[in-house]
């Protein structure tokens, strides 16, 4: 069996590239697909301990997880969408009017 | 029925008259005239059931009270009415002069227009506020009334400060006098407040009924009393214009003569008078402080008798008249005081006389110097100016102003059987009673300024009598279109009856009403007085009585030769108005100038200095704090700088954060 420390090395390993795509990324959609990435680091952690603690339930938040994610990214890309049928651009430190 | 359980109404007539007036007086008739008058009369009728219903009474004083402000378990502020003989008799000629004066107004402010309005509102608030003065029953009501009565003369004062029948100076003068007026009184209501304050602290309560209670008075501290009872004085020398706080009095008088009349002869002025006779239990706990008041006032009486013997202006002759009668006033109190409170030492004497004449006095003087006040407005009204060098050869074309106003000037003169004879009368023995009580000759001197005084008085009211209505007509006197309409000469007729026949009062029985003595272990207002045949035998065996009629006539002689015969030129005693004497008279005794400069050397580099404060301190802290948030602020709100790369930096560093942080904790509290 492999020891849960793996998959907690690998969740975090994803989390934390995730985290740097959301900071670095000019492209929305790649920082879109990096807030997934995050997303799914959790759902790997969620996996790994249901399956270490025997419980299902952690699966079952990661279902909950994933249709979230899913309604979210659905949303995220409709804006990005809109976004760039005005501004002609999907570079999101150009899109700064929300600001003082 | 009881007339006494609604004697809070009294007051609360006028205050409804001086709602409506002020709200849609311009809607009725003459400016919400009549509705002023109207109030003012109910509140007399009203005055005159109380009165009656009182003094067929047990005399004892109806009190009626609610508690106002609870401060802690030993202190408790009430609200509510005192009614005895002294509230009853102030309350009478206070509505009743007012009634008088709201008619007389009808005809005197007829050419105010719009301005009525404001006229006849503030008169009738005057009037509340005059009537629960009076009527209070504990010193912190009284003093709230007593700031609305300075409040009312400060507005009617500056009456003609927007617009004045005679240009821009006179403008400029009546909003100067106003302020003066209101300032200059604040210094006696700033020791007035201190003096309640003492009685507080000694009394731990401000009700009447406790303040003037024989067996509680005893357990306080003299010195207290006496400390409390020369604040409260302070206020008196204010508002009533004592020495040295009497210059406003006459300047006050730009405002119309029907509020001269009012507030600056009739009522108002008598408020510090009234305080004294209402806190007469507590004054005559000290001799020392009933000497003070006895000088001050005697000396007023001399000192601002002297400044209206050359003054020109009508006006103001009568008004340094009323300082100096208020002068006796508070003569006559201070020299009764002075007898009981050696005698309540010694245990001997109980009753005083001076109280009598006192209160007599004030009211006597309110009768004949409204009468003499309304008497000048009626020739103001007529020939449109003060000065009495224009005047005139006038008793032709005014008779009914010029023998109302020379019965007015016989009584304060003091001629046998008009009022002011019977009460300058009984001032003048009062001070000689104090003489046989002790006071080190003080008392001789008063007595000898007040005999001086009398002279003076009579001297300067024939002059201004002579100089009015006698002689070959001045520039004024020819606009003189004659008497001045009915509503102006019918109160005259009356207060002239009066000023003619309220001496009569205290062979009455009115002396009765208006004792103050020490019986049966309490102070107690009204009767226990001297019989009626005692006063008249008393004054005929005095011979100081017919030195008081000597030198009354003698001053009317004098006047007589100077203003109307003509045969004694005034012009040889000041060397024709250029005699250092004349020329410090006429420029009262410089208090003015001293006003101006202790104002300039020592008010205002104290103004100037807590302005400094004001701005650099206390605004510059409140402003240095603003200031730094405002910048502060500034600076942070550029953070906000709308790029999703900073926040979600700024979120990971947080959540990096508080991790660390988490460690730490859990590390220091020994691992998990």
């Amino acid at each position: 069996m492999i020891p849960i420390s793996f998959f907690l090395v690998l969740s975090a390993a994803i989390f934390v590239l995730g985290a740097y795509g959301v900071m670095t990324k000019k492209n929305g959609l790649v920082v879109l697909m990096s807030i997934e990435m995050m997303l799914n680091s959790a759902n790997i952690n969620l996996v790994a301990f249901s399956g270490f603690l025997n419980d299902v339930s952690g699966q079952v938040f990661v279902l909950v997880v994933a249709a979230v994610a899913a309604a979210e990214v659905a949303v995220g890309i409709a804006i990005l969408l809109n976004l760039f049928k005005s501004t002609n651009t999907t570079d999101v430190s150009e899109i700064n009017i929300l600001r003082w | 029925m009881t007339f006494l359980e609604y004697a809070w109404l009294v007051p609360i007539i006028p205050l409804a008259a001086f709602i409506i007036v002020g709200l849609f007086g311009n809607r009725t008739p003459e400016g919400g005239g009549y509705i002023a008058i109207a109030g003012a009369a109910a509140a007399f009728v009203l005055s005159l059931l109380v009165g009656y219903e009182f003094f067929t009474g047990s005399g004892d004083p109806f009190i009626m009270e609610t508690a106002w402000l609870k401060l802690n378990d030993e202190i408790t502020l009430n609200f509510g009415i005192y009614i005895d003989n002294l509230s009853v008799l102030m309350m009478l000629f206070a509505s009743f002069i007012s009634t008088l004066i709201f008619i007389y107004s009808v005809g005197y402010m007829s050419k105010e227009d719009e301005k009525k309005q404001r006229y006849y509102a503030e008169v009738s608030l005057f009037l509340t506020a005059m009537l629960g003065l009076v009527m209070a029953s504990n010193f912190l009501e009284m003093f709230i009334f007593w700031e609305i009565v300075g409040v009312c003369s400060y507005l009617l004062i500056g009456f003609w400060s927007f617009k004045h029948p005679e240009g821009d100076d006179a403008q400029d003068d009546a909003a100067s006098a106003a302020k003066k007026a209101f300032l200059v009184t604040r210094m006696g209501d700033v020791c007035l407040m201190g003096g309640l304050f003492v009685f507080l602290f000694a009394f731990k309560s401000l009700d009447y009924q406790v303040l003037f209670n024989a067996a509680k008075i005893a357990t306080v501290n003299p010195d207290m009393i006496a400390l409390g009872s020369i604040l409260v004085f302070g206020g008196v020398i204010g508002k009533s214009a004592q020495f040295p706080l009497h210059d406003w009095l006459p300047d006050a008088m730009a405002g119309p003569t029907t509020v001269s009349a009012l507030i600056h002869a009739a009522t108002m002025v008598k408020a510090g008078v009234y305080l004294v006779a209402r806190s007469y239990p507590l004054f005559v706990q000290s001799a020392d402080v009933m000497l003070v008041v006895a000088i001050v006032g005697g000396f007023t009486a001399i000192f601002a008798a002297s400044m209206a013997l050359n003054n020109m202006n009508l006006k103001r002759v009568l008004a340094y008249s009323t300082l100096s009668q208020l002068g006796y006033m508070v003569l006559a109190l201070g020299a009764g005081g002075y007898v009981m409170a050696i005698g309540l030492q010694s245990g001997d004497v109980f009753a005083t006389e001076g109280y009598t004449a006192g209160v007599f006095h004030m009211m006597n003087h309110a009768f004949f110097k409204a009468l003499l006040f309304l008497g000048a407005g009626s020739v103001i009204f007529a020939v449109g100016s003060e000065d009495m060098r224009q005047m005139g050869g006038l008793g032709k074309k005014m008779r009914v102003t010029s023998v109302t106003m020379l019965i007015g000037a016989l009584s304060i003169a003091g001629i046998p059987l008009f009022a002011g004879f019977w009460s300058k009368d009984l001032v003048l023995a009062a001070v000689i009673d104090a003489n046989a009580a002790g006071g080190g000759g003080v008392f001789i001197l008063l007595f000898i300024m007040g005999v001086v005084t009398a002279l003076m008085t009579a001297f300067y009211m024939f002059r201004l009598w002579y100089m009015t209505f006698r002689g070959e007509e001045g520039e004024a006197s020819k606009r003189c279109a004659g008497e001045s309409p009915r509503t102006m000469t019918s109160p005259l007729m009356v207060l002239a009856a009066l000023a003619l026949f309220s001496g009569f009062f205290i062979l009455v029985g009115f002396n009765d009403l208006l004792t103050f003595s020490f019986v049966g272990g309490s102070f107690v207002v009204g009767g226990h007085g001297t019989g009626a045949i005692d006063l008249l035998v008393h004054l005929a065996e005095s011979p100081y009585t017919y030195l008081s009629i000597v030198v009354a006539v003698l001053g009317i002689y004098l006047a007589y030769r100077m203003y109307k015969v003509k045969d004694v030129d005034p012009g040889r005693f000041n060397a024709d108005g250029e005699s250092k004497p004349y020329k410090l008279l006429q420029k009262r005794y410089y208090f003015p100038q001293f006003y101006n400069a202790i104002a300039m050397k020592f008010a205002h580099p104290l103004a100037m200095a807590v302005n400094y404060f004001d701005r650099e301190a206390v605004d510059g802290t409140v402003n240095g704090i603003a200031g730094t948030i405002v910048n502060g602020s500034e600076g942070l709100r550029k953070t906000q700088d709308g790029q999703v790369h900073t926040y979600a930096t700024v979120v990971v560093g947080g959540v990096v954060l508080l991790a660390a942080l988490l460690f730490i904790a859990v590390y220091l509290s020994g691992g998990l």
